[in-house]
This record gives structure tokens, C-alpha cells and sequence, in this order.
């Protein structure tokens, strides 16, 4: 269970929740679900030598599932005021008792809850309260700065930088037994360069960092000066040959091709018949190097978590090993659609089976090719698996990354895609809970002139 | 007062007294103005799922933003409690951007004058739940019976109501109603073994009367075709060539190529691939591109920006000269022009931009059936689900769900699930055939900037752009 301190600083919020929770039974309500949830932060956006905008949030919000006659109904504000929660209590439960019931809605077995990992995960850094304004200016201007020095003659039309910090906490109850409460906390910087080429066109490169901790954050000089990097490499960007290539796609592109991938897994999908992965379970859907993890205990991880959003208690499980595919992502809403046992439909921070190599040497490896660091637009086809993405980068040559490349597109079928996968990094990004490494693909179809 | 501007008081529960004190703290350290954005909206959403009518969501979002702004400078904070404490609370806060003398709140308001350009003939709540969940049954039934390989229906009910008070320290005073209503329906078919999947999405700024049987027969019909049409279609080809953009949602090209580097915060930065193109002529005499915020009923339009500020027909690019930017305030006074009436947010949470509002190209002089005819080989693109930009390089890519090949001038094999990706001003200099079929689109289409949405539409006639890069796959 969560630990007392916890109980302690939660109490306030779990006690309002747990009154909504009577309420939504007092009006009628057979069983109901509570999230009451309150947030502060500030951002500070720099932009050439001075403050843009500083914005300061602080919001609430409660919701409220409603479970009344065998009709489920869902509500949300932020007018907390008790006479409108009250009233709008009341409308929602008027207006839930006028649908088509549903049989499969229900509050999830209370055994589910049980098992709750006692692992202190770290998601709160109290030093949050104690940024200051000044701070986070001189953060944003020490950003802009760094681009700025040893940037020599580089075209530089403007710099802006972002500095952010928030604190949350949530109370979830659902009235057959579920408590929760958690607090956290996320701390960013970022960083745009924006140059200007001859011909008129302004590549904009950009990096930012983000974390529970502020002490884990990655030093302003190395974000500032990947921003400036990935402008500078833009210069001159040409277009690509139409063609098949081996690609090598940097860790903070990665991300999008594997979420294309995983999202046919979830219940939603499969139950509406629009999974690709439709009876693909414990079947080879990727290359044999493809083996990921879902680790949600990870101290001071971005995803993590002690329960999902059905209130079960969480645990590591493998998604993919060795290529095959170990589990969908079935909710407690679905799987009683489906009329099997849910597996959760959430997952937090990945961990792949990485390999030794990080970019460079995967480039050297690869010898000649495409390297791709930014996706642009594009979409995917769940239930097909046609995917067709924008993109750029640089092209490889003698295993060296050679002339950046531009208004390039990489298309295909994400599952025959991820078949093709003959390397990984061993390279994750620190700043984002997909786990993702540098990857080479073999025989991707490129589209350029 | 009107008697309309006081029930718009009596909706955030605030007098003329609490304006001007939350505005004379919001001035206490200077600043060239500062303004107070009250909103309060009310939204229901209805779905069908395996036949049965059996979720709704109901949500309320009530607030104030209070804005202090000093050259490009801006200070934001909201409150969420509209109690005269809080709300000067976070005017303090609003007004740490500011540096100087203390500024002065309005002696008195003057109401911006507002036209009516979406009347609500019946208003959302006069229309129970039960009379609003027939309209997703009828939807369900119409797109099973549309075609008997369609396997699975969602259906989705969405309408809101929002009310905004906007007011600034200049006591300019303005009030808005505005209304959404939305249908979306997504379909799934089964044919040998194969599925497809495709939706279709409806909306507007109307009461209840915007769900008609018309409306909702067309938006199943649709749906089901094009999911249907997906069987017999493979991706397109691999390689630059000809495309030809069908009346319509095919505005989506003007929206992501050149639509975001027209918006003026991007361009007062000088980030943007337009910045220095105004007054130049940037496309050829066939192209006229409009932001209408004006247009009866529409998604994109507007009475008063987010700024208090009327919302105008604003013509970007007249007969190929870039003409005008789009403008907020802060770009505005940068540029020494009037506001266009495009500064835009999409809750009290947030400061308000340079948004689209209905982006569309006039007609041209080419019969439609004569631009296909002029292609050899090259893509017709029917319809689309997203799109995006990088404003200062000028690359955009949007995506074509549907389509077909074109073939010595013929509409041959269906494609569908292809990106297309191209530079901005390039694409734009080679739209060289601009159709007399001028069409506006009716779906619900979203615009995201800086992690705000906001609903917008988009209009185009038939065009050709004669080459870009088409992201299909090559045999082999």
C-alpha cells in the first residue's frame, strides 16, 4: 500500500473524492469512479535576449464515472464550488438512467487491486516549490546563450528557449474499494535555433530535455548545442533519390514508427476489429532483435506508476520478446467485450534488449545509407498496416553521415518494417519513457525526386 | 448595458466593478494593455458501440485568463475561481511581466458590436438526451445497411456551448455565444478474410437544428464508402509527380503549406519561410487564398476573435501577391496594422495566437474534368486526415486516405493511405490549374499550435500542383 506519509498528504484530496463517490450513491448511482486532480506550474519562453511570455497554470479538475442501473455515464469540471457539483451530480444521473444499457460496464473485481508494489518510485521532487522566477529566466537566458557562444558566422535569424516546471497530485476511489493518491512532478528545458538560408528558407533545429528531478536534467549546454547541430546540419538540405535504402533512425525518431507498430495491441482496437494483430498473440510480428519490456516500478521514471487507469496493480511484463508478441493491452471495459481476462490496458517505460553500439557506430556499420532524426506528419493504417511518414536527415556515406537530405518520405508496412529491423542502439533517450534506441532497417522505400 | 451583455455578467456571476478592479491590478506595474477572457463551456458527448447507445460525457470548463502585455512581452495566469480575490490574484501575477508606471483601468466599457453569424434556431439543452441518442441509432442502421461487408459501427454525438466575456484596459467590452455540434461515425468492413476501416466526421457552428436527416444519411454513406473503397485500392507509387487535389478538404494544402507561415507571430519572429515575401508575388495569377472568419454556420468562423476583436474575411494571397498576414494584437502593433480578428485560443488556460479560422482558394477558370484530363501519370487525392508543417524550412506533408491514379488523363486504380510531402512556397509557385468547382468542407477539422486546438475549416477548388513528392511504395 501506499506509504503513510503519503496517506497523510493525500488525505484532503482522497476525502473529497470519497465524498463525490457518496454523493453519485445518494443520487442513485449503483457504483462510481472519482478523480480529483490539482496542478501549478510555470513556463517562461526566452526569445532573442528577453522574456516572450511567462504563464503561470494552476488548475483542478474531478470526474466522475457513474455506474447507475446497469447505464455508465461520465462526467467532468473544474466548477468545484459544492452547489454545482451537486447540481451537475444530479444531471449526470438523470441523464445516465436514459441510455442503452450496458452490460459490460462495471467497476473492475476488487481482487485486481490487490498487490499494490511497495516501491517508493520517486515522482515527486520537492525542490519544485522553491523555483523561483529569476531562476527560471536566467535558465531560459543561459540557454539562448550557449547557442549563442562559438556559434561563429552561422546565419542565426532567432533563438528561443523554454523553461517549465509543475507539481501534481490525484486522488482516485472507486466505491467498491479502490484507493489511490500520487503526486509528481516534471521539469523541461528547450531550445530552438532558427537559421536562415540563402534561398529564403528558415531550418529551425531544437532539442529540450525533461525529467522528474530537476538534478537529472541534461546540462543547458548540451541541449543547446544539439539545437544549434541540428540546424546547422540542415543547411544546404537537399532532396533524396527515390529508392530502397538501409536507414538508421536516431532514438528521438524511433518513437513514432513503434507506436504505429503497438497500436493494434490495445482491446479497443482488436474488439472493434481493427487490429492488424487480430490473432497474432504468441506469434513472430518483428525481427527477432525487437525485445521489449514495460517497466512501471522505474524510480523517477516518466511513465511510471503503482496502478493503471482500471485501479489493477501494476507489474513488469514483457510486450515483445525476441520478436514475438507476448501480450495485448486489454482493459477491464474490453476484455469483458471480449469475454476474456484483462491483461491492463496501460504501459509506462519501456526496456528493450539494446544492443553495443550507439549511433555512430551503427552509421559506420551500415556504410551506406539514409539517416532519419525527425518524422514530419504522416499517419498509419491500424487495422492494415500501411504507414507513410514525412521525414529527414542525412544521407550515409563510407559510414559517415554525409549531406543532410529533406522533404524525404518513408513508407511501407510498419509489421514487414520491423521484420526488417537488423540493429539496435544501445542508445535510449533518458528524456522519454519509450526506451527507444538508435535502429537500422534494411530495404526501407524512400520517396524523394 | 444591453440586456444581452447583462446576462453574460449574470452567466460569470461579475459586475463592471470586478472588471475594473482585477484590470487596475493587472495595469499596477504598467504594460501597453491588459485584458480579462472569461469562458464558460458546457459540452455533451454521446456514442454508440455494438449497436447500443450507452456512454455520454458531460463536461463543464469555467474560468479567467488575465493577460498583461508589454511590447512582445506577455504575462499569463488564470484562475479557475471567479471570486474578486482570485481573479485579482492572478491579475498580480499577469502583471510581473510589466516594469513602469501604473497604468489606468477603464472609466467605462463600449461593447464591441457583434454580427450574428451562427443564430441558434434550437438551442442544445432544449433537446433532451432522448431526443439526441435516435440520431446515432439511424446513423448505425443507415451505415449496416449501406453495404453488408460493414462489420462494425462507432457513432459519436458531440455538441458544446461556449460563452465568452472578454474585456481590456482599453474598455473595449465584447460578449460571444458559440456554438459546436459535431457527428463522426467510423466504420469497419469484412471482405474475404480482409478488413478496412475508415470514419467521416460532420460539424458546424449551429443549435440542435444542425442534426438533420440529410446530415446524418450523408455522414453513414460517406463513411461506408470510403471504407468499402479501400478494398480494391493499394498505396500509391514512390517519387515526385503531378497531383491533383479534389474540391474540397484538399484545403488541408493551403492549412499546413502555407496557411501556418502566414500567421504573424511567426513572422514578427522572422522564423518563418514567408517572412520577408509580403507584397511578393509568391504564386501564380489563378491563386487567391482567403481566411474567412465570416462564412454562416461554419466550423472555422467567428462573431469576435478571442481578443474581443470582430473576426474578418482576410485575403492572404490576391491574384499570387502575398497580401496579408494573419494577425493577434501583439502582431498587429508590430506590423503598424488593424487586427484581423485571428487571435485565437483554445481555453482561458491560454494566451491567445494567429489561428486560421476557414482557409480556403477562390475559384479559378479551369473546368475540373480538364485538369485531370492534362495529367500523364500522377496521383488524384480525394480525401485526407492530417497534416503538418515546419514553419521556417517550409516542409508540410498531409495525408491522403483516399485516392486514385491518373493515366493518360484517366482516374484508373484507387489508392489510399499515402503521405505527400513538399516545400510550402515550391508547391505553392506549382499550382499552375485552379478549377471553376469551388467546394467548402464540412468536417469537424482540429488545428493544433503550441499544444492548443482550436476548430477551423477549409475550402478548395480542384487544382494541380504539377509535381511533389508523393510517399507511396515502388514494386520490388
Amino acid at each position: 500500500m501506499a506509504k503513510i506519509e503519503q496517506g497523510q498528504k493525500g488525505a484532503q484530496l482522497l476525502e473529497l473524492a470519497h465524498e463525490a463517490g457518496r454523493k453519485a450513491r445518494a443520487l442513485g448511482a449503483d457504483e462510481a469512479r472519482v478523480a480529483i486532480s490539482r496542478a501549478r506550474g510555470v513556463e517562461v519562453e526566452w526569445r532573442d535576449g528577453q522574456v516572450e511570455r511567462v504563464q503561470e497554470r494552476t488548475r483542478r479538475g474531478l470526474s466522475v464515472e457513474l455506474f447507475v442501473d446497469g447505464r455508465y455515464a461520465a462526467m467532468s469540471t473544474n466548477d468545484l464550488r459544492p452547489e454545482a457539483v451537486d447540481r451537475f451530480l444530479a444531471e449526470a444521473v438523470a441523464m445516465t438512467r436514459l441510455l442503452e444499457p450496458d452490460p459490460h460496464r462495471c467497476l473492475p473485481d476488487p481482487a485486481r487491486y490487490a498487490g499494490r508494489a511497495d516501491v517508493d518510485l520517486q515522482l515527486c521532487d520537492a525542490s519544485q516549490a522553491e523555483v523561483t522566477s529569476d531562476a527560471r529566466r536566467a535558465l531560459a537566458a543561459e540557454l539562448e546563450a550557449r547557442v549563442r557562444e562559438g556559434a561563429g558566422d552561422l546565419p542565426i535569424v532567432s533563438v528561443s528557449s523554454g523553461v517549465d516546471d509543475d507539481w501534481g497530485e490525484s486522488a482516485r476511489i472507486h466505491t467498491n474499494g479502490f484507493e489511490g493518491w500520487r503526486e509528481g512532478t516534471h521539469f523541461s528545458r528547450s531550445v530552438q535555433v532558427t537559421l536562415k538560408e540563402p534561398d529564403g528558407r528558415r531550418p529551425m533545429g531544437w532539442s529540450y530535455t525533461v525529467r522528474r528531478f530537476q538534478a537529472d536534467l541534461d546540462a543547458p549546454e548540451k541541449i543547446a548545442l544539439e539545437a544549434r547541430e541540428r540546424a546547422r546540419l540542415q543547411l544546404g538540405a537537399g532532396k533524396l533519390s527515390t529508392g530502397r535504402y538501409t536507414v538508421v533512425v536516431d532514438p528521438k525518431a524511433t518513437p513514432r514508427l513503434l507506436g504505429a507498430f503497438l497500436a493494434p495491441i490495445s482491446g479497443a482496437a482488436l474488439q472493434q476489429k481493427r487490429s492488424l494483430w487480430d490473432g497474432k498473440l504468441g506469434a513472430q510480428i518483428a525481427s527477432k532483435l525487437l525485445t521489449i519490456h514495460d517497466d512501471p516500478w522505474r524510480v523517477r521514471g516518466l511513465g511510471s506508476a503503482l496502478w493503471d487507469g482500471d485501479g489493477f496493480a501494476t507489474r513488469p511484463r514483457p510486450i515483445i520478446e525476441a520478436g514475438v508478441l507476448s501480450t495485448y493491452l486489454i482493459d477491464d471495459y474490453y476484455a469483458r467485450k471480449m469475454g476474456v481476462a484483462p491483461t491492463g490496458g496501460s504501459t509506462h517505460n519501456f526496456v528493450w534488449a539494446y544492443g553495443d553500439r550507439a549511433l555512430s557506430g551503427l552509421v559506420a556499420d551500415v556504410g551506406e545509407g539514409v539517416y532519419i532524426d525527425r518524422f514530419l506528419g504522416g499517419n498509419s493504417n491500424e487495422t492494415t498496416g500501411e504507414l507513410s511518414l514525412g521525414c529527414a536527415g542525412r544521407v550515409i556515406r563510407g559510414g559517415q553521415l554525409a549531406e543532410p537530405v529533406t522533404e524525404v518520405n518513408l513508407a511501407g508496412h510498419f509489421g514487414a518494417l520491423w521484420e526488417a529491423l537488423v540493429a539496435v542502439g544501445n542508445d535510449p533517450d533518458p528524456n522519454s519513457s519509450s526506451g527507444a534506441p538508435s535502429c537500422v532497417f534494411e530495404g526501407v522505400q524512400l520517396s524523394g525526386v | 448595458m444591453s440586456h444581452v451583455g447583462l446576462q453574460y455578467f449574470a452567466q460569470f456571476g461579475v459586475d463592471e466593478g470586478l472588471l475594473r478592479a482585477a484590470l487596475e491590478r493587472a495595469m499596477s506595474r504598467g504594460g501597453d494593455f491588459a485584458e480579462l477572457y472569461f469562458e464558460h463551456r458546457v459540452s455533451t458527448d454521446i456514442g454508440l458501440e455494438d449497436g447500443a447507445v450507452n456512454r455520454a460525457f458531460m463536461g463543464v470548463s469555467l474560468g479567467v485568463g488575465v493577460r498583461v502585455v508589454q511590447g512582445d512581452q506577455t504575462g499569463y495566469a488564470y484562475t479557475e475561481e471567479l471570486t474578486r480575490d482570485r481573479v485579482c490574484d492572478a491579475a498580480a501575477t499577469a502583471a510581473l511581466i510589466a516594469s513602469g508606471q501604473p497604468g489606468q483601468a477603464p472609466v467605462a466599457f463600449h461593447v464591441t458590436p457583434r454580427p450574428d453569424r451562427y443564430p441558434i434556431a434550437r438551442p442544445f439543452d432544449d433537446a433532451g438526451i432522448a431526443e439526441k441518442m435516435p440520431l446515432l441509432t439511424q446513423a448505425n442502421a443507415l451505415a449496416f445497411a449501406a453495404d453488408p461487408s460493414v462489420c462494425k459501427v462507432r457513432v459519436g454525438y458531440g455538441d458544446s456551448d461556449t460563452h465568452v466575456l472578454i474585456a481590456d484596459s482599453d474598455g473595449r467590452l465584447a460578449f460571444d455565444h458559440q456554438p459546436m455540434a459535431r457527428l463522426t461515425l467510423g466504420a469497419t468492413a469484412e471482405r474475404g478474410g480482409r478488413r478496412e476501416s475508415n470514419n467521416h466526421n460532420l460539424a458546424g457552428r449551429e443549435g440542435f437544428e444542425f442534426f438533420t436527416p440529410a446530415r446524418v444519411e450523408s455522414l453513414a454513406r460517406k463513411a461506408v464508402e470510403r471504407t468499402v473503397f479501400c478494398f480494391d485500392a493499394t498505396t500509391a507509387p514512390a517519387g515526385e509527380m503531378p497531383v491533383v487535389l479534389a474540391a474540397g478538404s484538399a484545403g488541408i494544402l493551403l492549412h499546413e503549406a502555407i496557411g501556418h507561415g502566414m500567421e504573424a507571430d511567426f513572422n514578427r519572429k522572422g522564423v518563418s519561410v514567408y517572412s520577408d515575401k509580403l507584397g511578393k508575388r509568391i504564386a501564380s495569377d489563378e491563386v487567391t487564398i482567403v481566411d474567412d472568419a465570416t462564412q454562416a454556420k461554419a466550423r472555422g468562423s467567428i462573431n469576435v476573435d478571442d481578443e474581443g476583436f470582430e473576426g474578418q474575411r482576410t485575403v492572404l494571397v490576391e491574384r499570387g501577391t502575398l497580401v496579408s498576414y494573419m494577425h493577434d494584437r501583439i502582431s498587429a502593433k508590430h506590423y503598424g496594422v488593424a487586427p484581423t480578428g485571428n487571435g485565437r485560443r483554445q481555453s482561458f488556460r491560454d494566451v491567445p495566437l494567429p489561428r486560421m479560422r476557414n482557409t480556403y482558394m477562390t475559384a479559378g477558370s479551369v473546368p475540373p474534368e480538364d485538369i485531370i484530363r492534362s495529367v500523364k501519370y500522377g496521383v488524384y487525392a480525394a480525401s485526407f486526415t492530417n497534416g503538418q508543417v515546419m514553419i521556417g524550412a517550409g516542409d508540410y506533408t498531409f495525408y491522403i486516405k483516399t485516392g486514385w491514379m491518373i493515366e493518360d488523363g484517366k482516374l484508373t486504380r484507387p489508392i489510399k493511405d499515402t503521405n505527400i510531402i513538399g516545400n510550402g512556397p515550391q508547391s505553392l509557385e506549382r499550382v499552375d490549374m485552379v478549377g471553376t468547382d469551388f467546394e467548402f468542407d464540412e468536417g469537424g477539422w482540429t488545428c493544433g499550435k503550441d499544444g492548443q486546438s482550436v476548430p477551423v475549416s477549409l475550402g478548395m477548388p480542384t487544382v494541380r500542383v504539377s509535381a511533389v513528392t508523393v510517399g507511396g511504395v515502388n514494386p520490388g
